[in-house]
């Protein structure tokens, strides 16, 4: 199965996946960062608050997407030849971590999330919950692939001492 | 994996961030509360104390539940989420004030500033509580509990009927100070 993974065609596929995933999803953010900032400030993790100047969310408002869409098109560069793969998808990953910490603690705080902010920034968005999560997971399997099992060079099977 | 890519995936799309909300035409105000809308006056909670001593309307923007739970002595429930259906059975009451305040949970909330834009669109103003009623509740003030029957019977009945003896005092003047 690890073999499998380790196949450049695959890292190729999941590579393209994920970088059409991050960029779709920068795409809204980008367009109205007001609308995704307020989206921040639901979450209540970054304020603002009594303490926390709005400055904090703003900031994270406004930078996220263009990671997102760096790392994301990197991806898609990587679908051709490796631009940076392993480092982009580690940057995906990270994010996906984030992401999923974010909504299990408004889940947990019983913060009701009718749009989590991932793509769509108006009433259609996706609700957060644990189908989010599960989705979120999936794509952080995807990125985990990416980041920490590099495709060997193409040889026949069974050469298991090709360096990491 | 070599980190300095990392850093520079990362740094170099902040870089990109920063500078496309920039040049962005409906940027964002980096420092400035995002829920702000053009038009808001947002009062500190010590200046709503001050205004409901002097028998300002406030206007609870939370959902229903919460302002039976608690809310601010004397205020209606205008909930965002049910705007339309509560601002009918408010509205002679709104047009017959000029201080009014609206509030809902705190920072994290934007019910009172949608609420605040929507009376705007109506040509009613109403003030809004920087800190809503977390602060509020910090601050000692008094609160109320409770659903008021009179505005039970109004909402559940539909129609208000016209010239209704506006209920109780709860949703009609200023409670007296609790």
């Amino acid at each position: 199965m690890i073999e499998l993974l380790r196949r450049e065609p695959v890292h190729r596929v999941l590579s393209l996946v994920l970088g059409v995933v991050f960029v779709f999803a920068s795409h809204d953010k980008i367009l109205d960062p007001v609308a995704f900032a307020r989206i921040v400030y639901y979450y209540r993790l970054l304020g603002p608050n009594a303490e926390i100047p709005p400055f904090v969310a703003n900031a994270w408002a406004v930078t996220l997407p263009w990671i997102e869409l760096v790392a994301g098109g990197l991806l898609i560069l990587g679908t051709g030849r490796d631009v940076w793969r392993r480092e982009a998808a580690a940057v995906c990953g990270a994010l996906l971590v984030i992401f999923i910490a974010a909504v299990g603690y408004a889940m947990a705080q019983g913060i009701d999330l009718r749009n989590c902010g991932c793509f769509s920034l108006d009433g259609e968005g996706r609700s957060a919950g644990l189908m989010l999560i599960a989705g979120d997971l999936g794509l952080l399997a995807m990125a985990a692939v990416l980041a920490l099992l590099p495709p060997r060079p193409a040889q026949g099977k069974g050469g298991a001492q090709s360096p990491s | 994996m070599k980190p300095l890519r990392i850093a520079l995936i990362v740094l170099g799309g902040a870089a990109a961030g920063l500078a496309g909300n920039a040049v962005h035409p409906t940027g964002l105000e980096l420092g400035r509360n995002a829920f702000l809308r053009q038009g808001d006056e947002v009062i500190p909670v010590a200046e709503a104390k001050v205004r409901h001593e002097r028998g300002a309307l406030f206007l609870d923007a939370r959902g229903r539940m919460f302002w039976e739970m608690a809310r601010i002595p004397g205020s209606v429930n205008l909930p965002d989420e049910d705007f339309d259906r509560a601002f009918a059975a408010l509205e002679p009451q709104l047009r017959a004030r000029f201080d009014l305040v609206v509030y809902c949970s705190g920072y994290g909330c934007e019910a009172s500033h949608k609420v605040a834009e929507r009376l705007r669109d109506k040509g009613i103003h109403a003030a809004i509580v920087e800190e809503g009623f977390p602060a509020w509740q910090d601050a000692g003030y008094p609160t109320e509990q409770g659903a008021p029957i009179g505005f039970w019977r109004r909402d559940e009945l539909g129609a208000s009927p016209a010239g209704a003896p506006s209920g109780n005092a709860t949703s009609s003047a200023p409670a007296p100070p609790a």
